[in-house]
Order: C-alpha cells, then structure tokens, then sequence
C-alpha cells in the first residue's frame, strides 16, 4: 500500500469521467456500459484479465477509437468522442504497450517530439533561429534535459532509440509523455516484460511523477503486486464489463474479481 | 624534498594561492543537463569559502569530524576542504556502502554532521541515526525528493552557502577571520581520515596530514610532470585515497582542472568529450574495455575482422617499442602510423583514450596480455604500487621502463626494504600518522622508526631492479607436501582470460589447489552467441557443461604455465567449479575495491570446498544475497566440480635445477 | 588486350585531348542532372513524410506547366498565373489528403500506392480535358527567364551555357537549400519526420497528420512545378515530360528513398554519369548508353546496397 501522502483521503475533484461508454468493433463488443471517474492527484490502475478491454479503454479515452455511445467528460467539458489531437492538446499523454516511438530519432530527439505542441513560434522565426524562437528552443531543451535527468537516461542521450534495449525504451517513452506536461498520464502496461530491478525503477519514476508534478496516473497493469502498491483506486474490467471500482485492499478481496481472474463462468454484476 | 613552503602547506592555503595566479583557469566542471558547467579557481573559492563560513556559523570547529558521502560531486569535493579551512577533518564514504557499513564509519569517527550527495544518502544516515547521538545537521546537495523531510536535521548545501555569503557581507571581520583559520593551519596538522575496507575485519581510519599528501602529491606531479593543463575526470570513488590524491591534492598543487561526469554511466562518453590526458583505473577497467572492443570486433564484418588482427599484429610488433623511444625499422613506424589511422586512434577514441599521456593501473595485477595491448595501442599504461597508509605512492614504474610483471620502482622519497619473511614494507614522507582510535592496531603496522608493514609478501627481480609483488603475506602458504602456495599468483594467470571474472584458490594446508571461478557475463555470454549455446540466466551459463569445457581449456593452460616454474610447479589446479553467481561487495565477498574478501569466501561456500576436498563431483549451495536495494533474497544451486589433469614439471626446469 | 584499351584507357585520353569538350560534356551532364534531382526530391518529400510512394509525382509535374501555360494562354498575365498555379497545387495537395489519405489511413503502402496511380491517371485526363492534349512553348519569356547562350573561348576549344541552364542550376540548388532548412530546423520539419517515423506516436505527441500531409504534398506540388518550368523552358511541355519521372527511380534507388541529400547526389551521378557515358563511351558500344546507363547503376545498388548511399539501413530487431 502506497505510503499515504498529505490529502490521499481527500482526494481532487473529477478530472476525467467516462459515462456508460460502450466500443465495438464489428460484432465484437470491446466495451459495455463502462462507467468510472478519474480524480485529479490520483494514480488509478485499470486491470482485468486479458481481453478485458483495457487497452480499448484507454484508447477511448484519448481518441484513438471513437465509442458508440456514452460520454468522456475531460476538465468539466463533456463529449461524445475524442480526437487524438484534442486529447493531447487538452492534457492527456500517453504510452504504449507495445511502444510506440520513433525509432529512427535520438532519445533526446523523442523526447523533444514530446515538446511538439508546446512550441509556439513560427516558421519564420525558427528559420531565422534567433530572438524568441531561440529563448523557446533553449527553454524546450532545458525542460527536456531535465526529463533525461530524471529518468537518469543522460548516457543514451544521443542513441537512436530503435538500438536500446526494451527497458530503456520504455523509459524513454514514459519521458516524451512527460515532455507533453500533461494533466492526464496514460500508461499502457509500462512494466510488461521488465525484470525485477528494471520495475522498482519503473515504480519509483512513476510514484515521482505523481509526487513531484502532480500529475494524474492512469495506469494498465497486469503485476498485482505493483498495483497494489502504487494505485488509489482500482477500476477492473472483465469481458468488456466494469466488475470492481474501490480501493486496492477491497478489490483485493473482491469475489467477482477473483472468480475473474481464475476463469470460471461466472454472472456479472454490477 | 620533504620540507613545504610555509604558505602552501595546507590544501586551504593552495586554493587560496591558486586562485591569486592562476585564478581564470578552469578548477573544476560538471556536467548537468547535457551542459559543462565551469568554476574557475577563483570561482571555486569563492564558492568554498561561501559554503566555509556557513560551516562556521553552523557550528564546525577545529578538531571536529564531519562527513561526505556521496559520488564525485564539485559540492562534495568543496566541503572537504572547506572544513578543512576551519581545521575540521573531512571523512569520505563510500557511497554504495550498505547501512551497515556507513553506520560504523560515521559513529567511529565521531562525526557531528554530514554532507551527502542525494535522497538515496539521506534514506541511509537518518535509517542508522539512533546510533549516531552527535550527528547532527545534513547537508544534502541534491534536492530532488526532500521536500517533505525533517527541516531542523538537514539543510542543503546552496542554504549553508547562502548563510555563510550573508555573514561576509554583514560582518566587516569575517573574511579577516576565515583567512586567518585558514592561516592557523599547518603541514601537520590532520587533515582527512580515510578508511580503508579492510579485506579481514572492520575498516580501519587512516590518519593523513597535509605534508603526507601535499609531499606525495608534489613528487609524483613532479615525476609524471603533471602541471596545470591535465585533464582528468573523477569516477573512482571519492571514499577511496586514489580520488582524494588524484581528484584533490593532486590538483590544487599543480593547478590542473577536474571534471565530474554527468552520472556514472556517462563516464565514457564525458571522458572523450573533455579530452582527459591523465587516467588511472584498476586493471578491471582496461580489461573491460579491451574484452568490449574485441567483443565487437568479432561481431563485425569479415574484412574488418581481417584489417584489425592484421593492425593488432602490427601493433604488437612495433607499438611498445614505439612507445618507449626505441629504434624501430621504417616500414615498421610507416605500418604503425597507418595502423594508428585506422585502428588504434578510433579504438582509444572510442574509449575517451586519445589525449592520455599518461595511465596508471594499480590495486591489483594486471595481465600481461592486457597491459601489454595497450601499450601496443600506443597508451602510455604505467603500474604503480601504493596503499591507503602511503598516501597512495610506494612504487611506481618510470617511462622507458615499463614491464607486464613488476610494480616499479621506489617513488621519490620512498624507502622500501624486505623483511627475511618476505614481507614489504617502507618508509616516505606519505607515511600516515596512526589509524584513528586504534592504537593497537596502528602499533602492528607502524614500527617506531616509521616503516610501515605493507602486509604484501614481495621481492627485487634482479634483472629490472623493479618490485614484484607475490600476493598478501598472510595469504602465502603452503601445501600439505611444502609446496609454497600462493593464491593470488595461481588467480591472475586465471584472471588473465577475459573469460574469467574473477577467480578463489583454495590450497593452504590441503593437498592440492583446486579454485572457484566466476565467468566474465559480457565475454562468455557472447561466446554463447556465436556458438549457439542457449542460456536464460547467469545461473545458467555458469553451469553450462560446454562453458565448463571451455573455462577447462584455460585452467588447463594455467596448469601448464604453472609446471613451467620450479617454485610453483607443485600448485596446479587439480580440481575447479564456476561458482552460480558473482562475487559482490554487497554480500561481503568483495571489498568496495573488488579485492577478495578470501576468508568469509571460504567460509559462505564451505559446502563447496569441502566438496573439493572430499571427492565430490558436485554439491548443492544455498547463498544469501543482498540486492541492489538492500533488501535480501536467497539462490541455490547444485556446481558441478571438474578434475583436471597436471602437469609433471618441465623438462628444461629439471635440467637447470640438476 | 585492344578491347581493355578501348574501356579503360582510351576514353580519357579523349576527354585529357579536348578540356573544352570535356567541360562541355560535365556542364551538360550537370543541368540533367540538377534536374532529375529535382523531381526525386518531390518523391524523397512524399514517402519520407507520408510512407506513400507517389507514381503521380511525374504526371504533377506535367499538370503544374500545363497550368501555368493555359492559364497565360487565357490571358492571365504571367506572374498572375504563377500565383494561381502555386494556388492550385495546393488545392491539388488538400484535395489528396481529403479525398485520398484520409480514407485510406489505415491501409497497407501497397494500397495507397495503387491508389497514386489512380491519382496519375485522374490528373492525365483533366489535364487533356482543361489544356487540351497538345504540346505547349512553356513562357519563359513572360516569366523573365534568361534564353540565349554564353560561350567561352577557352581550354582550348568553346565552351557554351545555355543561360536557361544557368538558371536551372541555381534556382534548383535555392530550392534545395530551402528545403533542407525547413526539414532540420523548424517545429514543422520535426514534425515531418515523426509522422515519416511513426504515426501513433506522432498522433499521441498531438502532431496533425492532416496538417502535415496537406503541406508536403504542397511542398511536393512547388517542386513539381519548378521542375515543370525548368525542364519545359528547355523542351516543350506535354505529356512527354513525364518520362522524366521514370528516369527519377534509379536516381532513388541511388540516393535512397528516403534521403534528401541522396536525391541531389544521385541525381547528379547518374546526369553526369550518362552523358559522359555517351559521350566516350558510346562510340565503342554504338550508342544508347544514356538509356539504359542509370537502370544499370542501380540494379548494381539493389544487389549491394539497396538502402542507397544515403538511405537508412532497414534492420530488423527479432
């Protein structure tokens, strides 16, 4: 359980809400009826066994995919869909379970694509190199120096990401998300295929980033253990269903969450 | 040359002067967020004497003790001495000492405060606080994660500056009296204590003047003419004498600047980047680097393959000679010199080796093949001898005169005799003042008239006139039949392999010799690729028949070696293992300094050597281990133990001996 | 023994014996070169940013002088037409994205690059149905162009530039350099080469695909035109001209497919290459050499090194 922090009972307003949202894919429903809200400050873990829709939830949620029906409710502003360029535009970074980078670009590179919508000056200016555009380039590189910093990625600064090893990938992922300064942090499994070591790493950053940026977490994750660990809330989703939605300890205990994840035929509730 | 001006004689006093005549020159840099941050002489000493005052008015006397602990860090490097501006004794620790470890330290020395580098710091000194009752403040540089702690224990290191920059402004007699602390000090007045990780037993506190060091530093600045243009980088770790002489002392008497890497992964890199022309590093970090370049060299291409065994010839051939100034045929220096285009200048380059002038390996025997390949490489690589109790210089090897198997010869001002034990011992104006708390032991090591027992059993080969060290005196046996046993002999020529780590001999008062092993994971595990053996684990490789096989063949060469030397040929390796998992400091196995711990190694793999011992051909092992993070976990295994055969003593051996 | 001779040896001795052909020869090789590098560039443009391997780019290059030249023919005063042709590749670009990548977002490169031969063929008709299907005088008058020859007295014979050519060179080697600036330094050239990388990330980091695509299919267009100017001001311009694009592929393989340098480099070996190819050695061989010389260099390059000088070296992590 994670080390209660000032405020962890009083936790922030909704940042993010989905209502009743339900996705499919020709016959296949990947979702259905989905309900459930994110706080601000909050690290909230969405697991279930696989197939669960999980990773189709999250696409919803920034944009990838556009459900049938239901609402995603994003800084108070309600809406029927999302699109990718206004989820990140609104707040909302993301990684990939499967990593999704540019693999022919430098760390340092990725992590500067992060910095994409926060570059403000125009063609001209950047052309030209100097004054304003100048101040702004210093600045991005500052921030993203920073990120390299935390991350304690400074020694494959300027190695094309598609040579690192897996592990480091992933962290370099998890730092052009954090380029973005996003309100909403996305993680798809960021701990899939990582060894012991390589994910007390991956957990110490991920509690940071929550700490020290106050940055909302949502969070896929298939290892209990880090789960319980780092997570506020547990949402668990089973066939497309939401099945649990409490505190860890709780969902722990929870006998539809068990029977889920066990696999035996089982009725849904609620 | 024993004697100092009496205005230079102490580290202080150097800064001071330093940064009157040469106060533009760089002092020192980091390298943070990507950028080289500079402080020039000048600079730094106002940054010292800042962070000195602050000290002041936090409470530091003269004759207080406080500690550092942390990596190379410019602020940790300015604390040691601005305490030592106030008389007050620095004690550096190793950073990734245990809790343990750094508990005893810090409660020894009697510490009343700290400066540490980081949070991970702060976790382990407030984790042993209740026994440490006169620690007081910590100062942590890096703030990153200590926003929530204690504020009436720690405070960082830019607040203590902050205060000691009000004080100057507002006090009108603060500088005067700062300079005049400064002024009270003298040569011999104590000025660090340093612990060494004692390889049998508890750390032991190493008492160091300024002469001490000033005086070993000024020679040997004088023998390798190091002036103020040096650049070194400072990875080795700040705890240990090597750094404070290299990084410190060194450095103010000469003027020459000090760069710390941006994190210790980085070092290559930031090593190339600056261009260090003075590099020291124990023979593992040669290895490493020589077994990475041939590593990929047989992953490369066939005809580069071909060009470099063809160069690495070449430079065999010529390069050492080259290197010492002797006359080499003209198609020999056109060949090297192409070959230096090619092959060598990238390798060295790739290293960050370019500008070396000149590099020192010590703490261990270095293998032949290793020293003398980057020699052939065209790097001045030099051996030294030294302990923590000499102020590091005892023996060093002269340009020109360089071998594979010797230390060198006596450092300036040094005196060396032999007991008729065999033992090494010497006397110079380096030699430490006592062991701090420690009369007893202090009185075994340091005789009346100042020599001082260096624990090494050693002699003069009488071609060089250079000192040969044999191994540990207390570690030269003897086997059951006589035969003279020493272990650390039998290990280098095993080390000698890049396919061995690390290696335990095990024969006093047994009938024969067998060792453990430990495999190099880099070397063996890309001999598993290109031969198709299959592993998961390091576990795994280790036990790998095939790996067995081939780690036979060198054992086998050893043991032929071994025959060919009348006094050894008796102490051939009968029986060997490869051990399940590494040797590791943080099991104790290792000092920080990667010697071996041989004793407690005998004793935690006591099922394996008796299963030497009583003929079997394998036994189960059950070991506990402490993770990277403290936290402490459990690995069995069954090894498998090899016979080998041995070798009668040679023929030519046997004719010079009738 | 002749034979080696007549290969090896022979042909510089000519090229040593007469400077000023020789110099002739290079300049020549020179300006076809710059502009088979041109029309690469428009293919370099597309696939790196948008993975599509545009067979329309030859046909485009016709459409834009075409364009140009109709519209004066109607009246509209040159640099008026300039503008409105610039105006019109970009409706040409948004109108692709729209109605082209946009639906086939998801679809295979096999599919979007059938569909850019559909895209040739819509383009061929409209430009037959609006311009008619005659060839044209491209105006370069109107449009200040120099025409007229410079020749030098000098290395021992004449030497002649056609001023047109002159022109040629530098405004490609501008339009070059303006490119090369934009991908390296700006926010949008950045840009460019994430959506060339990955399109889920770039997606995920909020770069625009639509955005990105509409300005490189411009950017393309611009250079499609220049091209068409420059290659019809020293022909004509008709449907002819899009031979030129298939010259544009070995030029390609050269450089790589992906590599804006490579395309400027490859196009000036294989220039140069051909015409001093038919110009020594043809002779021995009766001729043709300019025809099949740059097929044959980069069949060589598909053997040895199919990445191009230039290209990235495609490995794959198993």
């Amino acid at each position: 359980m994670r080390a209660p922090s000032s405020g962890d009972t009083a936790l922030g307003e909704v940042l993010l809400a989905v209502e009743d949202v339900s996705l499919s894919f020709g016959g296949v429903r990947a979702l259905t009826a989905v309900s459930f809200d994110i706080r601000k400050g909050e690290i909230r873990a969405i697991i279930g066994p696989n197939g669960a829709g999980k990773t189709s939830m999250l696409n919803v949620v920034n944009g990838f995919y556009q459900p049938q029906s239901g609402r995603i409710t994003f800084k108070g502003e309600a809406r029927n869909s999302m699109r990718p360029y206004a989820a990140a535009r609104g707040g909302i970074a993301r990684t990939f379970q499967n990593l999704a980078l540019f693999r022919g670009m430098t760390t340092l590179d990725n992590i500067l694509a992060g910095r994409s919508l926060k570059m403000r000056r125009g063609f001209f200016w950047q052309v030209i190199r100097h004054g304003p555009a100048l101040t702004e380039e210093v600045e991005h590189r500052r921030r993203v120096e920073e990120i390299i910093d935390f991350l304690e990625i400074a020694a494959i600064r300027k190695i094309p990401v598609g040579r690192l090893p897996y592990g480091l990938q992933k962290r370099v992922e998890l730092g052009r998300a954090l380029a973005m300064e996003p309100d909403l942090l996305l993680l798809d499994e960021p701990m899939a295929g990582m060894n012991l070591e390589e994910k007390e790493d991956m957990s110490r950053f991920i509690i940071d980033v929550n700490q020290q940026y106050g940055t909302t977490i949502a969070l896929i994750e298939h290892d209990m253990g880090v789960v319980m660990d780092l997570s506020d809330r547990v949402v668990v989703l089973d066939y497309g269903r939401k099945i649990a939605d409490a505190v860890p300890d709780e969902v722990k205990k929870d006998e539809n969450v068990i029977r889920a994840y066990l696999g035996q035929p089982h009725g849904v509730s609620a | 040359m024993q004697s100092i001006d009496g205005s230079l004689d102490t580290l202080p006093k150097l800064l001071i002067h330093n940064a009157k005549v040469i106060g533009a020159r760089p002092a020192m840099r980091q390298k943070d967020l990507g950028i080289w941050n500079t402080w020039s002489w000048a600079q730094m000493l106002d940054e010292i004497r800042a962070f000195s005052i602050g000290l002041a008015e936090l409470g530091l006397k003269r004759g207080d003790k406080f500690a550092i602990i942390g990596s190379n860090r410019p602020r940790l490097y300015w604390a040691m001495c601005a305490g030592q501006a106030l008389g007050a004794v620095p004690v550096p620790v190793y950073a990734d000492a245990v809790a343990e470890e750094m508990a005893f330290v810090l409660a020894h020395a009697e510490v009343i405060l700290a400066v540490v580098e980081d949070q991970e710091q702060v976790d382990k000194v407030i984790a042993v606080a209740e026994r440490l009752p006169r620690l007081g403040k910590l100062i942590y540089d890096e703030p990153r994660g200590l926003k929530d702690y204690d504020r009436d224990r720690l405070i960082s290191f830019a607040d203590v500056q902050a205060i000691g920059r009000t004080k100057l402004t507002d006090d009108d007699e603060c500088l005067a009296r700062w300079e005049a602390a400064v002024a009270d000090g003298k040569a011999d007045d104590l000025s660090v204590i340093l612990y060494t990780s004692g390889t049998t037993g508890r750390s032991k506190g190493v008492m160091l003047t300024h002469r001490n060091t000033i005086v070993s530093a000024r020679n040997a600045n004088a023998f390798d003419r190091l002036d103020q243009n040096e650049e070194v980088i400072a990875y080795l770790p700040l705890a240990w004498v090597g750094d404070y002489i290299f990084s410190f002392v060194q450095a103010y008497v000469a003027g020459y600047c000090v760069n710390c890497p941006e994190a210790p992964d980085t070092v290559v890199q930031d090593r190339r980047e600056i261009g260090t022309t003075y590099a020291f590093a124990p023979p593992r970090v040669y290895e490493n680097v020589l077994t990475l370049t041939m590593v990929r060299m047989a992953d490369a291409g066939a005809i580069k393959r071909k060009a470099f065994d063809f160069f690495i010839g070449v430079a065999r051939r010529w390069g050492e000679k080259i290197l010492d100034g002797e006359k080499v045929p003209i198609g020999g220096r056109l060949l090297y010199a192409v070959g230096r285009l090619f092959v060598y200048g990238p390798v060295l380059n790739q290293f960050g080796l370019s500008r070396i002038r000149v590099a020192y390996t010590a703490g261990e025997a270095i293998g032949p093949e290793i020293f003398r390949f980057w020699r052939a490489m065209g790097m001045n690589l030099k051996q030294l001898y030294g302990q923590t109790e000499a102020s590091v210089y005892i023996t060093a090897q002269p340009d020109g005169e360089i071998y594979a198997d010797t230390v060198g010869k006596p450092s300036p001002d040094v005196e060396i005799k032999i007991s008729d034990k065999g033992e090494v011992l010497f006397r110079s104006p380096g030699v430490f003042t006592g062991y701090y708390k420690d009369a007893d032991k202090t009185a075994e090591v340091l005789t009346s008239d100042g020599w001082v027992h260096t624990g090494d059993a050693g002699f003069f080969d009488a071609k060089s006139g250079q000192l040969k060290i044999i191994d540990r005196a207390k570690d030269v046996g003897r086997l059951n039949d006589s035969t003279v046993f020493a272990p650390k002999y039998i290990e280098n020529k095993l080390k000698f392999y890049p396919n061995i780590r690390e290696a335990v001999a095990i024969g006093a008062d047994r009938d024969f010799v067998s060792v453990m092993i430990n495999i190099d994971q880099v070397a063996v595990g890309s001999w598993a690729e290109r031969n198709n053996v299959v592993y998961a684990s390091y576990q795994e490789l280790a036990a790998h028949p095939r790996v067995y096989d081939m780690i036979a063949s060198h054992v086998d060469e050893v043991n032929r070696s071994l025959s060919e030397e009348e006094m050894v040929a008796g102490a051939q390796i009968k029986r060997f293992l490869i051990l399940h998992k590494e040797l590791d400091p943080d099991d104790g196995e290792l000092t920080r300094t990667q010697k071996l711990r041989r004793g407690h190694i005998i004793d935690r793999y006591s099922p394996l050597v008796e299963a030497f011992y009583n003929g079997s051909s394998a036994a189960q092992i059950s070991t506990q281990v402490t993770f990277e993070d403290g936290h402490k976990g459990v690995i069995a295994a069954r090894v498998a133990v090899r016979d080998m055969k041995t070798y009668p003593v040679s023929a030519t051996e046997m004719v010079r001996a009738a | 023994m002749h034979l080696l001779y007549q290969i090896f040896v022979d042909p510089f001795v000519q090229m040593g014996a007469a400077p000023d052909l020789l110099a002739q020869t290079l300049w020549d090789g020179l300006v076809a070169g710059v502009l088979y590098a041109l029309i690469a560039l428009g293919f370099v443009l597309i696939f790196k940013a948008s993975g599509v391997f545009n067979f329309a780019q030859g046909i485009m290059v016709v459409f834009a002088a075409l364009t140009l030249v109709g519209l004066h023919e109607h009246g509209v005063p040159a640099f008026l037409a300039l503008g409105l042709t610039i105006v019109v590749m970009f409706v040409l670009a948004f109108g692709v994205e729209r109605l082209m990548l946009r639906p086939l977002v998801n679809q295979s490169d096999v599919i979007l690059f059938m569909a850019t031969f559909g895209l040739t063929y819509i383009l061929i008709g409209l430009g037959q149905l609006i311009f008619g299907g005659n060839p044209k005088v491209m105006i370069a008058n109107e449009l200040y162009l120099p025409s007229g020859e410079m020749r030098f007295k000098g290395l021992g014979g004449f030497v002649s530039f056609q001023k047109i050519d002159i022109a040629a060179v530098i405004i490609a080697s501008l339009m070059v350099a303006v490119l090369a600036v934009f991908f390296q330094r700006t926010r949008i050239g950045r840009a460019l080469r994430a959506v060339a990388d990955s399109h889920q990330a770039a997606l995920s980091v909020g770069i625009s695909l639509e955005q990105i695509w509409v300005i490189v299919w411009f950017a393309a267009g611009v250079v499609a035109l220049t091209t068409g100017i420059m290659w019809g001001a020293r022909s004509e311009v008709s449907f002819s001209l899009q031979i030129i694009a298939l010259k544009a592929l070995p030029v390609l393989i050269l450089g790589g497919l992906t590599s804006i340098p490579g395309a400027i480099v490859g196009g000036l070996i294989i220039g140069i290459g051909e015409k001093l190819g038919e110009f020594y050695w043809g002779p021995l061989l009766g001729g043709g050499i300019e025809t099949w010389f740059a097929y044959v260099i980069a069949l060589g390059f598909l053997v040895f090194r199919p990445q191009g000088l230039f290209g990235e070296k495609i490995i794959e992590r198993i």
